[in-house]
């Protein structure tokens, strides 16, 4: 049986909800995060985005960009209030609904509660009742399967509904440029170009050990995706297991202090996603990958919790004594895992966390 | 072979060791009882291969001979029958039990007695003795500041570091540390040992309450351990103990002293208001004042109460893990302590105003952080 999945995905999350409740930003670019010299957005709104302005980016960069954009901090706790509203409507329809963030949300929809059988009107009445609720727009894409689904989400930002039907899904992702996978980054796709393989179709003239010869696991990954397959299930008690952040690099790191300047970078946008998620772990993990896509990890548990910045920070120098720059390292990340969701902290400035003895 | 033996009598000796054996044990042989008889005398064997129990009793008997019996299938027989005489008959070619009591017969097989791990000696070894009251303390003051940390094995254990004339016992987990100093261990020997925190609780269990001795044998290997008709050999853990001397402030001289068992019941009742994943306590000492607080932000919970205290030093505020603190004032018995501090994350101590005689006592906890802005 063919599946319908839709993906919902709010516009702008963050920096709506700010320009919702704060007339005064309404129109303007803004960007929410911390101005501060290490600091990196977490969202940017669309009159900010104009200016080339994007989540992830770091604060100064973004300011040089836009001279006029507005920093708002984050709250978290008003963002969370907006997606426990969106995912009550989602749950009219289905509770098949796997959240993969607070904005974001698959949904299989090929039974639901209210026997449509179109997903695409679903899909519809999910943005008008979210819109009616929250003053929000969200964009909405539909397919038959999760990879598919979450790529039309993307084609028609803000406000949008798009549709990739199963008889059109092969000729459509033949005919999609590699850099819009869902899954293929920048620099991944940066490298395929260089290779000759510009869309879909290039992608699936390769075979699957030639793929993972040049991309290592994730190349057969690729290889289903070209040819529009997807088989993961929509699950929605998916407990997620780690939390991380990584970044390819567009010239492989050769020196020690550029991996050192590089980690502090990614520890910076781990540490939001750890806030925004109030995540704590107790085992640290960095990962390296070479230039010959070999990959390591090394990785230390602790006995408390590991969720400041400074704690981390010590954490993966610790790790780096075992870490060789070899013919030079293409990617790094940074994984938090052992997590516990079941407790809350309350404060996310290192309070409430038990000092230990240096033995 | 024939044996008979009171029902609760063996069933008490079994109890005394049955804290040994171990559900999934790497020999299935483990999960047996051994009893060899000799000259009308039971000895009845436990083992996990680390550590070892061993009791005597006795019974009515002609021959000898050794059998291994399902430790499960027994105890469970002997709980539920009524005190009398219970028969034991075993046939050692096949290695089957049967068991007469009053109200019937009981049928179980056992396995060759041959095949259960030899138990270690003690040789060349130093010896030690220390009266089971003592011993009991000490073990009662330390056990539960050990740690779980398989990657840790030496702080998974009790430290003990026999000196002439002063013995130390140290436990710690990271985030408390417990030193317990006797001067009255009668010992010809310096040595540092370090004891599985299994073996200990076995000890506890067993060792008797009443005055009597306990005679200690060590080499670096294995400890043995005699008290009455009860013995225990296990194997100690072959680790540095982590250098426990130099995390122990000397400098804490913001001192509190307070009564520990109004402290202790203040700390009780607004533990349950604490956030749960951290317990955290807030103690603010002011003159003299000690106002203990707590709050859990997503349940809405707060707590606080002022508790009278003599104070020498500034005023401070410091946060604790009250779990930690109820733990270790449960584990003290007198009646006003000392808390030694200097900074709100450094550790705190906890030492008796006045220490028992041919004792030292001093805990050790490191604070947890407190949200500056409050």
């Amino acid at each position: 049986m063919v599946r319908k999945i839709i993906h919902i995905d709010m516009d702008a999350f963050y920096a709506s909800v700010e320009q919702r409740d704060n007339p005064e930003l309404k129109g303007k670019p803004v960007a929410v995060g911390s101005p501060g010299t290490r600091g990196v957005l977490t969202t940017a709104s669309y009159e900010a985005r104009r200016y080339g302005v994007k989540s992830a980016m770091p604060s100064k960069v973004a300011a040089r960009l836009c001279p006029d954009l507005i920093f708002v901090r984050p709250r978290f706790d008003a963002y969370k209030k907006v997606s426990d509203e969106i995912r009550e409507i989602f749950h009219q329809y289905t509770d098949l609904v796997e959240p993969l963030s607070l904005d974001e949300a698959f949904l299989d929809v090929s039974e639901n509660k209210i026997n449509i059988p179109s997903a695409t009107i679903i899909a519809k009445e999910i943005k008008q009742k979210i819109k009616e609720k929250t003053h929000l727009t969200a964009s909405a894409g539909i397919s038959m399967n999760k990879f598919l689904a979450k790529i039309a989400s993307d084609m028609q930002k803000p406000d949008g509904l798009f549709l990739i039907p199963p008889e059109k899904a092969v000729e459509f992702v033949e005919k999609l440029p590699v850099e819009k996978f869902f899954g293929i980054g920048k620099v991944t796709a940066r490298k395929m170009h260089e290779l000759g393989i510009k869309t879909g179709y290039d992608l699936k003239q390769l075979s699957k050990r030639e793929l993972t010869r040049r991309f290592g696991k994730v190349g057969s990954y690729y290889f289903q995706i070209a040819r529009a397959e997807d088989n993961r299930e929509v699950n929605p008690n998916r407990i997620r297991k780690s939390l991380g952040a990584e970044n390819t690099f567009t010239k492989d790191l050769i020196d020690m202090q550029e991996v050192r300047n590089e980690l502090e970078n990614i520890l910076e946008i781990l540490h939001i996603r750890l806030k925004k998620s109030n995540t704590k772990g107790k085992t640290l993990t960095i990962k390296v990958k070479y230039s010959d896509f070999q990959q390591i990890t090394r990785s230390k548990t602790v006995d408390g919790w590991i969720q400041d910045k400074s704690h981390i920070r010590s954490l993966y120098e610790e790790l780096l004594d075992q870490v060789e720059i070899r013919n030079g390292i293409r990617l790094l990340g940074i994984t938090l895992s052992h997590l516990n969701h079941e407790e809350h902290e309350n404060k996310e400035d290192g309070s409430g966390s038990q000092l230990i003895l240096d033995l | 072979m024939k044996f008979i033996v009171t029902s609760s009598a063996l069933l008490k000796e079994l109890q005394n060791i049955n804290g040994v054996i171990t559900t999934n044990p790497v020999v299935p042989i483990l999960e047996n009882f051994l009893f060899e008889i000799e000259s009308g005398k039971l000895t009845i064997t436990a083992s996990d291969l680390q550590t070892s129990m061993i009791t005597e009793i006795d019974v009515e008997a002609k021959e000898t001979g050794s059998i291994a019996v399902p430790a499960k299938i027994l105890l469970d027989t002997l709980k539920n029958l009524p005190e009398q005489p219970v028969t034991f008959s075993i046939d050692e070619e096949s290695y089957s039990i049967e068991i007469n009591s009053d109200n019937g017969r009981y049928k179980l097989s056992g396995e060759n007695a041959t095949d259960f791990p030899k138990v270690p000696n003690v040789s060349d070894g130093f010896s030690v003795e220390m009266s089971s009251e003592m011993l009991l303390t000490a073990i009662s003051n330390t056990i539960f500041a050990t740690s779980n940390d398989e990657l840790r094995p030496a702080m998974t254990g009790v430290y003990l570091n026999i000196e002439e004339g002063n013995s130390t016992f140290v436990a710690t987990d990271g985030h408390r540390l417990i030193k317990y100093q006797r001067s009255d261990i009668t010992s010809d020997n310096q040595n540092a040992i370090i004891i599985p925190r299994k073996a200990l609780n076995l000890l506890k269990n067993v060792l008797p309450a009443e005055n009597s001795s306990v005679s200690v044998e060590y080499n670096l290997s294995n400890a043995f351990f005699e008290f009455s008709h009860v013995r225990m050999i296990c194997r100690l853990i072959d680790e540095r103990y982590p250098d426990y001397e130099n995390v122990i402030p000397a400098d804490n001289d913001n001192i509190m002293t307070i009564n520990r068992t109004e402290f202790l019941s203040s700390l009780k009742r607004i533990a349950i208001y604490a956030n749960k994943t951290t317990n955290q306590v807030k103690l603010k000492i002011t003159g003299s004042e000690l106002q203990i607080s707590a709050e859990d932000l997503d349940f809405s919970n707060e707590a606080n109460e002022r508790l009278s205290c003599e104070h020498d030093g500034e005023d401070i505020v410091i946060g604790f893990n009250a779990r930690f603190l109820i733990e270790m004032l449960s584990n003290m018995e007198n009646p006003e302590i000392f808390l030694k501090l200097s900074e709100s994350n450094r550790a705190g101590l906890i030492v008796p105003k006045e220490q028992g005689d041919g004792e030292d006592l001093l805990m050790l906890v490191m604070p947890v952080m407190l949200n500056n802005y409050t």
